[in-house]
Parts: structure tokens; C-alpha cells; sequence
């Protein structure tokens, strides 16, 4: 059993120069396949080896199939094993010859040899050629009974393969009730797993559709079921584990005793070499006693210690995987881990992605007691580390003078990153001395004696410039040169590039210019002069806004630009807590690193083959916004953002509900971006369509402009007489403006005729049958048997009437869910029976 | 749902595929190419080990010359999906002879894409212990273990080994001496700053066993951990000596240790898999010994002269000896010339990481040998910039010395046929991540 040396495997990994050694193969092995002579074997095995080499290296090798498939009539293994390697890699590219294997795997399936029997049903099950899947019925049948449990644990995942070929055959010849049957009874613990994650996976899958299986589903999560895998859990191999620890972490126990219960039988799994495992069980603990907050506090002293030891122990990757939780924990009770803030100290040599997390949660376990070790640690990080880790430790020490009490310390401390001298010191330090100017503005005198200290010159960025005119502007009367500082930047106006630092400028100079008029007019003047005169248009209209208000009344004038501040008691967090506890509850998932709740990055409904789908994407995702739009916008930007999307994927939201609340302020915000995105309406219709369209199209605009006012009551058509625009335009963006405004009008459920569905093999067949019936496909997606589309249409009378719905068929089952959305809510139902209609003679013609 | 991967790559730094195994179909064949394109041919690698591309997770991991990258279309499990790759090249590198790289991998084709095949089915991870696997997939792979051909030599209760419970071990082993070889390695880190401050200090051991065991043994490790004494002595109800414990942190096992029996009787009992195998790990926070201290002062005289003293004192006992002690001093980039004077051990000048690199081979405990180098700079026309001072930082190896102070007390083998086992126990403490701030 030692391995061999691996002088005994000559392979020449040569690449082959071309068809030339692909016949020469073809040569050989057919004067192999018939010949049953001694030793042939071997050299069959070289050929194979050879093959299996250049398919590996990506050369086609797919035209010696009919060879390879004579040569596999043998007994040898290691010749079976690499011919359905063969087989299994070539077989969906040539369904026919696919066939041609099925004969001697089926024979294969009952041989003597259990490893026979086990591999060849696992070849057959991954041939994924789905015309053959009528002989896969049969051999996983009796591999599900057969008396070897290896054979069984390939049965039971080749049930899964048959699903995802084809559903309606695994569930029609009953599989997925065989499955539960061996779960429940199997002597042998893999093959328990095995079936345990096929039927996790197949009913999820069919949830949607069939109300059993989603009663079965439910029906996982009983007490026997759950008692039955956690009296095993010995018996399973690690990975098995953690699948049956991720399932009992959705389970609800009755009582608190049943709690206890299930935390003794496991507790010893915290133990387990195997990571994972020890993160499933935390899952588990966590979850379990989410409703007793005392338990659950003492749950997290209990984790604490095994995920320092994993962190500290493994792979760079591995201790990733488990800080990102602990990560988490850190930041949902960071008192319950303030005295381990040694633990989250940067080594040297870390990666950088390790000392971003750690920093971020020495940020969040300072309090009083530590604060005064985890700033002089943060501090040497500043000085020590490469610059972005520096930057971000700086920010870090910020962070913690706006949450704490004690500041005088801290603030001393940045004070001293002034002094270091490294521009990317100064630049972080100054943004962070503005911030605890605003929330502690009795520190003034200290800071701006430091402050006055620092040469604009050696300050580069715009942030920290910004922040640095800020400064000069609002404490002008405290720093002696501050109105000759800023008439030397104005002096320099042209090589400024940022106009945000330019924006602060105008601001500074006439802040400074209230508080100490002699010898900032010059500068005020000039400033003024240069800002109308800008190219870009919030520098120019900012001046003359300035300009105007000092003209009409100076006094009015300080009122606006410098009123008496109220200290900021509290700044913005950036995530809402509902993201939080959706990523709590994803514990031990990849929703934990990326710090999104899996739906913002497993959707793929929004996502389709066309281009503009991925602009829908950002619908439910709506992280990116415009750069121009403040922080505190995009944040409300995003948490709408939010709401619209769970209200859409628990489909609670009826057709009236408060839909306004949250579409108010996008009216607002994209006041701007209406008129840009009209513009471009405008020119895309005006390429598009015929020049005596142009008329409609305008007409349209008139009334977009109008869809901020209430609507001008139009005359409600009868539903009957209702008629589309066949010659609809409607680009992506305003698409998906309309889908995130208007709220559903309709929602309802068809059947689709048998040949429809049977018609239906890609998205673009109804999308071209609904472009008949002037209904237009925005965005497409999707696999057999789910797939989902965007229309929208057009009404022909008011063209300011736009129908967008969103359709997912499942072909399956031949049922279809349509949401419609529409400006025009009377006629709604009429739009709907015409594109239920419309769908239903898909196939007929 | 748990981890289903949907492709396993291995490519070679240039970003070639050596070899790859697309286990579903969820994702496209050519998620490879955004792999090189979004991570390898950008500054990204190396930012994160995992990554989203497109609707796919990648999971990457570097070892030697070759990067692992495991996709996923869903919402997996990392912490898995990492454990999985590491058991995976433990695999292999237990079936290439211990190499695991580009070479070794295009020498193995066959042999890999059917350990792919057997350690995970359609995504899910099946059997992964090498023990087992190579019963029936070896490079020779002429016997199935079930084959009713190969009479000659049967294996017993096949079924049992290939998915059962107690598959680390196989039955029917025989040697005819049996031995049992114990190492404790532990490894110290240490971060301590420039006044001799301790920051952070920890030790992560691990106890590594090797059997070349007969028969089903039951083994019985007792050490002088603390929970370990007090339940001993409470169990025979007499004081426990007093003497030296240790609390451990934190203790993970073996799959083979009876977790229960620990948990109640706090005794390390277990039947050991055949070879080598990693017993458990712990770490310890509380009470280490540090087996060196270094005194360093590094004066800057004026610009382009600096001045180093480095002293390393050994604080194990003085009958003991550190071995391969490397000690590595920064120096500013713009290094023009060094001198230096060492008491023992050699040292020099490495531009390449910027260091001088003082070796002592043999380390005696209880002596402190000195560095003191004098470095001239380039004088620069810049502005001076101050110099960041990276940490100096250790290797070293202690036999004999663990810096936890943990031993073993006893290890017992019981076996139904009673024969005789020779036992060795051995210590080591090696350098972690030993950095003192200058």
C-alpha cells in the first residue's frame, strides 16, 4: 500500500504536436481491443494512461470514443476506472455515442465486484446526457438495495444527479421517498449523509412548487428525525457532521430542556480537530439560544476559546475563515470580549485581509479599561505596517475617540500623527480631527494649535485637503495666518483638481471672511471670481449662490453659511441592523465574509444572459449609487434598497401597502437622474425607432416630467378594449426605476398549455412569441425548469402607462407567477388577462 | 446548504489548469479564465482568499507552486470548503511520497481525477482519509478490497473501513515489534515591544504521534494538565501532588479520541490509527516560558549612521541547547556598508529583505551572546524620511523544552493479545512568531 516512487510512473508530459499521435492512438488501440492475449492489459493501460494525459493537457482526444469504448470490455480496474473517466468527459458532448457506453456500464452495474458496481454507477450517473436518463432508473433502483454500502452511497447521490438532469423522472419513479426510507434505517452513516443531503437539496428545490415536498422538508426538521441523526452524530465521518450540525441548527426544540439536551450531546464536538465541525456546533449553540440571553451569553464564552485556537492554528486561509466569525461575534457583543483584545493584535507578516479584521475588532472591544493598550497598539501600526493597514489603524484610533468618553488621551495621540511627518499620516489624521471637532468641539484650542502648525502644501489628498480648509474656514478666528492660507490656496485655484476641495474653499473663505472681514474681502473677491468662472457646475453655481445671498443681505448671508452648530451627538452607522441579523443567521456561511446576507449575492433571478440584466441585479443589491450622492443618501439609498427587495421576496407587500413610504425620497434624490435618464429616453427612441415615432416620444416626455405631480385623470378605457404600443421603448434604468416605485397591482398564478412548456427549451422562444403580442422582454434568465423574465408594455392611448411584470414559469410543473406593476392600476387586470393569453398560445402556433 | 462545490482547479502560477473536475453544472466552464483574469492578472491576489466573481464564490489557496481554487454558485460553507482543500493535499502528498506540486501533478493524472472522484461526489465531501483510500485506490490498483478473486488475502469487515465508523483503523495489523513514537511540538509567539513589554504571548502545541501498532490497541495518554490532575486526584480521592500544572486553553482531538470519555474521566483514550497522525492540539495563554529574551537598542546617529546592540539572553536551563537559531535585525533600505561584531554565531548582511541575519547554530541555555553593528546609509537628497522599524524576529528550536512546561505523565497501551510496547516521548518548542518591536 506505500506509495510508489514516482520513477515508476513514466509519463511523458510532452505536449503532442497534433493529429499525428491522436490517429497513432486510434491505431493502437484498435489492434488492443479484440486481442484477450496475456499483457495486453498493460499495454492497454499505457494507452489509456496516455489519452487520459492529453485530455488532461486540452487536447481533443474526443474521436478515439468508439475505440475506448471496444477496449473497456475487460476486468482489469484500473482500465475500467480511467475508461469511464474517459467516457464521463466526453459523454455530453456526444449524446450519441453516449448511448454506445450504456450497454457495458449497465453491465458493469451488476457485476460481482461491489467497487465495480459503486463506479460504474457513479459513471452513469454523471454521463448528464438527458435522453438516456431512462436507463439510469433502473440501476440506481437496485443500487439503493444493494447489500454493499458503497454502492449505497453512490446510489444515493446519483438519485441527486438524476434530479438535476431530470426532476420529473426522479420524482415520478419515487426516489426521494426510497431515499427517506435508507435515511432513516441504514446501518452505515455515509450513506445516511448522503441521502440526508440529496433529499435536502431535492426538496428545497421542489419546495416551490409541490406542497409535499415541502411538507417533507418541514418534516426534517421534526424531533424524531433530528433525535435520530444527533444520537449518530459518533458514527458520522467529520464532513457528514457538519451537515447534520447545519440541519439541527434549524431545528426548534420545544423547551429549554430539550435545549440543554442537545448542547450536552454536542458539546464535545467543540472539541473536534476538523474547523468546520466546530463551527457547525457554534451554529448550533448560537442559534438554539437565540430566546435566553443569559445562555446565550455564556454560549459565547464557551466558543470563544476553540475559534482562538483555530484562528491561531491552520492554514492563512483556514484562520480567515473562522476570524470572519469571530468577527462577527466580536461586533454583535463586543463587551464579551474586551479583555481578549490581545488576541486581536496584528503580527508582522500577517496578510493584510487578517489585520483589516483584527483592527476592526480592536476598534470594537476597546472600553475604558483597555482603550489606553489598544490605542498605543493602534499607534504602532501607524508607524509600522505598510501603508494601507497604517491608514486603516488611524481611522481606527479615530473611531474609538468618537465612542468613548475619555478623549483627552487620544486626542493626543493624533495630535503626535501630525508630528510623524508621512503625508498619508497627516491626510488620514486631519479627516479624523474634523470628525472629533464636530462631536467634541471644546477640544478646538489644543487641535488647532497643532493644525495651524501643518503646511497645506504637504497635503495632498483631497479628503484630508478638504478637511484641513474646513478647519481653517470654521476656526478662523482661533488661527492667526488663516485667512492668508486660504487666499494662498484661492492664489492656486486652477492646479486645485478636486472640486470637493474647491466646494470647501468657497465655503471656508467666506466663513473666515464673517469672522474677519479686512483681510479676507481680497480673497472673498477672488475666490467668488474663480468659482463663477469654474467648469464645474456645483463649484460655478455654489459661487454665484454665495455671490447673490451677499448682495441681497450679508447678515442673511452668515446666517446660512455659518449658523450657530449643534455638536454631532451620534454619526451614521453604515449597515442597518436587520442586514446584521440576517447574516447572524447565515452563521458559518459565506454571507459572513462578504457581509452580506446571501441574497445579495446568490439571487441569480435578476441576473440573465443579456447585458442590461446585471443593471437589474443592482435592484435587490442597490449598493452602487451615484457618485455625486451624499453618504448619508446613499445610505438611505441602500436601506431602501433593502426593504424593497425583502418586502419583494416575502411577497407580503399587497398591491396598496405603504409603497410611498420609501419611494418618496428616490423622488427626491434622483430629481437629477429623471431628467438625465429622460434625455436619454428621448435618444434612444429617436434611434431606434422610425422618425415619425419621434411625435409619441416626446409626448412621452411631457408626461414623465409629469410623474412626480399626480396624474391628470384620464378616462379609464374598458378593460376589453384595452391596446398595447407595439413599438414600446423602455430602457433598463427607467425600468428599473418604475419597478422599484411602483408597487404590485396584481400578482397571480397560470397554468401554461403542455406545449408551451414543451416549447420553451431557452428564454428567447417567449421572448419573441410576447413580442408578437407587443410585450417586450427587458431582462431574461433562468435554467429548465425555472425561468424569469422582466416585460414590460406599453398602453397605446396613454403612452405614459407603462405594464412591467415580472413572470417566472416553471416548465416542470407548468405553472407561471405573474406580479404586474403599472402607473395605471384600473387597467392592470386587463393587461394581466391579455399576457396570461398571450402566454397561453405559446407553443400553438 | 452545506458546501457543494460546484469545480475543483489546480493551476500552476502562470494560471495554466494542470488538471480541474467539474462536479456540477452549475457554473461554467469557463470560470476559470475569470479566475486569472479578476484575481491572478490583478493586484488581488493575495488581498483575499476568497472572491466573487460574476454569480460564483472562488476559495483559493497557494501551496508550493501550485493554486487550489475550489468554485461555488451557492452560499457554501468556507470554513469547509478550506478543510477540504487542506485534507486534499494531505491526500495527496500521502500518495506522491510527501511532494505536492506542479510536477507531481502532471506525473499523476489518473490517479488524481479518481481521488477526486472518491473524496467528493456531485459537491459533497465524502471520504477523505487516506488510510482507508489507499485500500482500494492505489497506483497499482489491480485488488479491489471486496474482489471475491483475490482470495490470497482478504480483508476483513471491508465494508466497515471503506464508509463505517472507525475509519482511521484497519483491522488485522501486525508488527513484530511494537513501537509507539510521542512528539510534543509547540510553537511560541511571542510579540513583545520596545521597552520589554510582553503584548501578546502564546503557545500552540501539538501532540504528534506515530504507531506502528499490532492488533485494535487502546492507548491512554495522561499529562500534567491541570483539569487532568485535579480529576485524577478527585477520582482516587488523595490531594494531588503539588508540583507544576498546566491549564490548558484549549483542547481539539483526533477524530479516534473518545470525546465523551474525556469530557467525564478528563483521559486521553483512544485506538490510534496505523502511522502518522496529529493527536491533538491545544494553546495555552497563561504561564509560558520564554526560552530567549532579546535586548535590543538601535540608535540613529544623525543621518547616515546607525548604531545596533542586540543582546539574546537564553533562559532554559543551562544543561539545554537551542538549535538552527536565526535571528534577523532590520536595517533601513538604503544600507551602504555594515560592520559588525558578534560573540557567537555568524551574522551578515542581506539586502534582499533588508536585515542583518545573525546565525547561531548551537545556542547553550543560560548565556547571552551579543551583537554590535555599526550601518552607514546612502545619504539621500529627500527630505528625510524617518525610518519604520520593522520587528526583529527568531526561529529557533528547543529539544528537549516545551515553553507550556507540559509533559507526559504516563502512556498506557492495552491490547487483548498483551504484548509488549516500547514508548518514546520526545519535546520540542520551536519559534512561531517571535517578534520584539525596535
Amino acid at each position: 500500500m506505500a506509495p510508489l516512487p514516482q520513477s515508476q510512473r513514466p509519463q511523458s508530459t510532452s505536449q503532442p504536436s497534433g493529429k499525428g499521435e491522436v490517429s497513432d492512438l486510434k491505431m493502437q488501440l484498435r489492434q488492443h481491443a479484440g486481442s484477450r492475449a496475456p499483457g495486453t492489459d498493460d499495454s492497454k493501460r499505457e494507452l489509456f494512461k496516455k489519452v487520459i494525459s492529453y485530455m488532461t493537457v486540452g487536447i481533443d482526444v474526443s474521436s478515439l470514443f468508439s475505440e475506448m469504448v471496444m477496449c473497456s470490455a475487460t476486468s482489469d480496474i484500473v482500465l475500467k476506472k480511467m475508461c469511464y473517466l474517459y467516457v464521463g468527459n466526453y459523454a455530453k458532448g456526444n449524446p450519441d455515442l453516449a448511448l454506445l457506453t450504456i450497454n457495458f456500464l449497465q453491465k458493469d452495474c451488476r457485476d460481482e465486484d461491489p467497487m465495480i458496481r459503486g463506479l460504474a454507477l457513479r459513471s452513469l450517473c454523471s454521463l448528464r446526457v438527458a435522453n438516456l436518463v431512462e436507463y439510469l432508473v433502473g440501476p440506481l433502483g437496485l443500487g439503493l438495495k444493494d447489500n454493499n454500502s458503497y454502492v449505497r452511497t453512490v446510489a444515493a447521490i446519483g438519485i441527486l444527479k438524476l434530479y438535476h438532469i431530470s426532476a420529473s423522472t426522479c420524482v415520478d419513479a419515487d426516489f426521494p421517498s426510497m431515499l427517506k426510507a435508507l435515511m432513516l434505517n441504514d446501518p452505515d452513516a455515509q450513506v445516511v449523509a448522503n441521502c440526508l443531503t440529496a433529499l435536502q437539496e431535492i426538496w428545497s428545490l421542489e419546495a416551490g412548487t409541490s406542497e409535499e415536498a415541502s411538507r417533507e422538508r418541514e418534516a426534517l426538521l421534526t424531533k424524531p428525525v433530528i433525535y435520530y441523526f444527533l444520537n449518530r452524530i459518533k458514527e458520522f465521518s467529520e464532513w457528514a457532521q457538519c451537515i447534520v450540525l447545519d440541519l439541527v441548527a434549524k431545528y426548534i426544540p420545544s423547551d429549554s430542556n430539550e435545549i440543554f439536551d442537545i448542547m450536552n450531546l454536542l458539546e464535545d464536538r467543540l472539541q473536534h480537530a476538523n474547523g468546520a465541525v466546530v463551527l457547525a456546533t457554534s451554529k448550533v449553540f448560537l442559534h438554539l439560544t437565540l430566546s435566553m440571553t443569559d445562555v446565550h451569553q455564556q454560549v459565547y464564552e464557551r466558543i470563544k476559546a476553540p475559534l482562538l485556537t483555530l484562528v491561531s492554528s491552520g492554514s492563512q486561509e483556514q484562520s480567515y475563515a473562522v476570524l470572519s466569525h469571530l468577527h462577527l461575534l466580536v461586533m454583535r457583543a463586543p463587551m464579551l470580549f474586551s479583555s481578549d483584545y490581545k488576541h486581536f493584535y496584528c503580527q508582522y507578516n500577517e496578510p493584510s485581509y487578517v489585520k483589516k479584521l483584527k483592527l476592526e475588532m480592536l476598534t470594537a472591544v476597546a472600553n475604558e479599561s483597555n482603550t489606553y493598550e489598544i490605542v498605543t497598539e493602534l499607534c504602532e501600526y501607524a508607524a509600522n505596517v505598510d501603508v494601507p493597514i497604517a491608514r486603516e489603524s488611524i481611522r481606527a484610533v479615530g473611531k474609538i475617540a468618537l465612542q468613548q468618553y475619555d478623549v483627552n488621551a487620544i486626542v493626543d495621540r493624533l495630535l503626535l500623527f501630525l508630528e510623524m511627518e508621512k503625508d498619508y499620516v497627516t491626510a488620514e489624521t486631519l479627516v479624523l480631527v474634523k470628525d472629533l471637532l464636530r462631536k467634541y468641539p471644546q477640544w478646538s484650542h489644543d487641535c488647532i494649535a497643532v493644525v495651524g502648525n501643518i503646511s497645506s502644501k504637504n497635503v495632498q489628498e483631497p479628503k484630508a485637503k478638504a478637511a484641513l480648509i474646513w478647519m481653517l474656514g470654521e476656526y478662523s478666528q482661533d488661527m492667526f495666518d488663516a485667512p492668508y492660507i486660504l487666499e494662498s490656496l484661492i492664489d492656486n485655484w486652477d492646479d486645485e483638481h478636486s472640486a470637493e476641495v474647491r466646494l470647501h474653499l468657497l465655503t471656508a473663505v467666506l466663513k473666515c471672511f464673517f469672522k474677519r472681514p479686512p483681510e479676507t474681502q481680497k480673497a472673498l473677491g477672488a475666490a467668488l471670481a474663480a468659482g463663477l468662472a469654474d467648469s464645474h457646475q456645483d463649484v460655478h453655481d455654489r459661487a454665484l449662490f454665495y455671490y447673490r445671498l451677499l448682495q441681497y443681505n450679508a447678515s442673511v448671508a452668515e446666517r446660512v453659511v455659518n449658523p450657530p452648530k449643534q455638536a454631532v451627538s451620534v454619526f451614521a452607522d453604515t449597515q442597518s441592523s436587520e442586514i446584521k441579523d440576517r447574516i447572524f443567521d447565515e452563521f458559518n456561511s459565506l454571507s459572513v465574509i462578504y457581509e452580506k446576507p446571501s441574497y445579495m449575492f446568490t439571487d441569480k433571478e435578476h441576473r440573465g444572459p443579456f447585458e442590461f440584466s446585471e443593471e437589474l441585479g443592482i435592484l435587490s443589491v442597490g449598493v452602487e449609487s451615484d457618485d455625486n450622492v451624499s453618504p448619508a443618501q446613499r445610505v438611505e439609498a441602500s436601506d431602501n434598497d433593502l426593504l424593497l427587495s425583502t418586502s419583494e421576496k416575502e411577497e407580503s407587500r399587497g398591491p396598496s401597502s405603504n409603497g410611498s413610504a420609501y419611494s418618496a425620497p428616490a423622488y427626491d434624490s434622483s430629481a437629477v437622474s429623471v431628467t438625465a435618464s429622460q434625455t436619454q429616453l428621448v435618444s434612444t427612441s429617436q434611434n431606434q425607432a422610425l422618425p415619425a415615432y419621434t411625435p409619441q416620444a416626446s409626448l412621452a416626455i411631457d408626461d414623465l416630467l409629469g410623474l412626480s405631480s399626480p396624474a391628470a385623470p384620464a378616462p379609464t378605457p374598458s378593460p376589453s378594449t384595452l391596446k398595447l404600443n407595439a413599438r414600446a421603448v423602455l430602457d433598463p434604468s427607467s425600468f428599473q426605476r418604475k419597478w422599484g416605485q411602483l408597487s404590485v397591482s396584481l400578482s397571480q398564478d397560470c397554468s401554461i398549455s403542455p406545449q408551451g412548456t414543451a416549447a420553451l427549451t431557452t428564454p428567447q422562444v417567449l421572448l419573441r412569441h410576447m413580442q408578437g403580442h407587443s410585450i417586450h422582454c427587458i431582462a431574461s434568465g433562468g435554467q429548465a425548469p425555472i425561468f424569469k423574465f422582466f416585460f414590460y408594455a406599453q398602453k397605446a392611448e396613454e403612452l405614459a402607462v407603462f405594464y412591467l411584470v415580472e413572470c417566472v414559469i416553471n416548465t416542470s410543473s407548468s405553472k407561471a407567477q405573474i406580479k404586474v406593476k403599472s402607473e395605471d392600476q384600473s387597467t392592470s387586470q386587463a393587461f394581466s388577462d391579455m399576457f396570461q393569453s398571450a402566454l397561453s398560445r405559446l407553443g400553438m402556433s | 446548504m452545506p458546501v457543494s462545490a460546484s469545480a475543483i482547479y489546480f493551476l500552476n502560477l502562470r494560471g495554466d489548469v494542470l488538471i480541474n473536475r467539474l462536479y456540477r453544472d452549475d457554473v461554467g466552464g469557463n470560470m476559470v479564465d475569470a479566475f486569472r483574469m479578476h484575481i491572478m492578472q490583478t493586484k488581488e491576489l493575495g488581498t483575499c482568499p476568497v472572491r466573487q466573481i460574476g454569480g460564483c464564490s472562488f476559495f483559493y489557496m497557494r501551496i508550493s507552486n501550485v493554486y487550489v481554487v475550489i468554485v461555488v454558485s451557492g452560499n457554501a460553507n468556507v470554513a469547509c470548503a478550506f478543510k477540504f482543500v487542506v485534507e486534499a493535499v494531505n491526500l495527496f502528498k500521502s500518495y506522491f511520497g510527501g511532494a505536492f506540486d506542479e510536477d507531481a501533478i502532471r506525473n499523476n493524472f489518473v490517479l488524481i481525477y479518481e481521488l477526486l472522484d472518491e473524496i467528493m461526489d456531485f459537491g459533497y465531501p465524502q471520504n477523505l482519509s487516506p488510510e482507508i483510500l489507499k485500500l482500494y485506490i492505489t497506483q497499482e490498483g489491480v485488488r479491489s478490497p471486496f474482489s471475491s478473486k483475490s482470495a490470497d488475502r482478504p480483508v476483513p469487515n471491508a465494508t466497515l473501513q471503506v464508509t463505517g465508523a472507525v475509519g482511521w483503523r484497519r483491522e488485522g495489523l501486525v508488527y513484530k515489534k511494537n513501537e509507539v513514537f510521542l512528539d510534543i511540538v509547540e510553537s511560541v509567539n511571542l510579540l513583545m515591544s520596545s521597552k520589554g513589554v510582553v503584548l501578546r504571548c502564546d503557545v500552540t502545541g501539538k501532540v504528534l504521534m506515530k504507531c506502528f501498532l499490532s492488533g485494535m490497541p487502546d492507548l491512554k495518554l495522561g499529562l500534567n494538565d491541570k483539569i487532568g490532575l485535579e480529576k485524577e486526584s478527585e477520582l482516587k480521592s488523595r490531594p494531588s501532588k503539588s508540583g507544576k500544572t498546566i491549564e490548558l486553553d484549549d483542547v481539539t482531538f483526533h477524530q479516534c479520541v473518545n470525546l465523551t470519555r474525556f469530557n467525564s474521566e478528563k483521559t486521553v483514550s483512544f485506538v490510534p490509527p496505523d502511522g502518522e497522525f496529529e493527536l491533538m492540539k491545544y494553546r495555552i495563554t497563561e504561564g509560558v516560558n520564554l526560552p530567549f529574551r532579546v535586548l535590543p537598542t538601535i540608535k540613529e546617529l544623525g543621518r547616515t549612521r546607525v548604531e545596533v546592540n542586540v543582546k539574546v539572553k537564553s533562559v532554559f536551563g543551562a544543561k539545554m541547547f537551542a538549535l538552527g537559531v536565526v535571528i534577523k535585525i532590520p536595517v533601513p533600505k538604503q544600507t551602504a556598508k555594515t560592520s559588525f561584531q558578534v560573540t557567537a554565531g555568524r551574522a551578515k548582511y542581506n539586502a534582499a529583505i533588508d536585515c542583518l541575519v545573525w546565525k547561531i547554530r548551537k545556542f547553550p541555555g543560560q548565556t547571552e551572546p551579543t551583537m554590535s553593528a555599526e550601518i552607514e546609509l546612502i545619504s539621500t537628497i529627500a527630505e528625510k524620511k524617518s525610518w519604520t522599524r520593522p520587528p526583529i524576529q527568531m526561529e529557533f528550536q528547543v529539544p528537549m523544552f516545551t515553553a507550556s512546561g507540559l509533559r507526559v505523565r504516563f502512556l498506557k497501551v492495552w491490547e487483548k493479545s498483551g504484548y509488549n510496547t516500547v514508548e518514546w516521548v520526545r519535546y520540542i518548542t520551536k519559534a512561531g512568531s517571535y517578534e520584539i518591536r525596535c
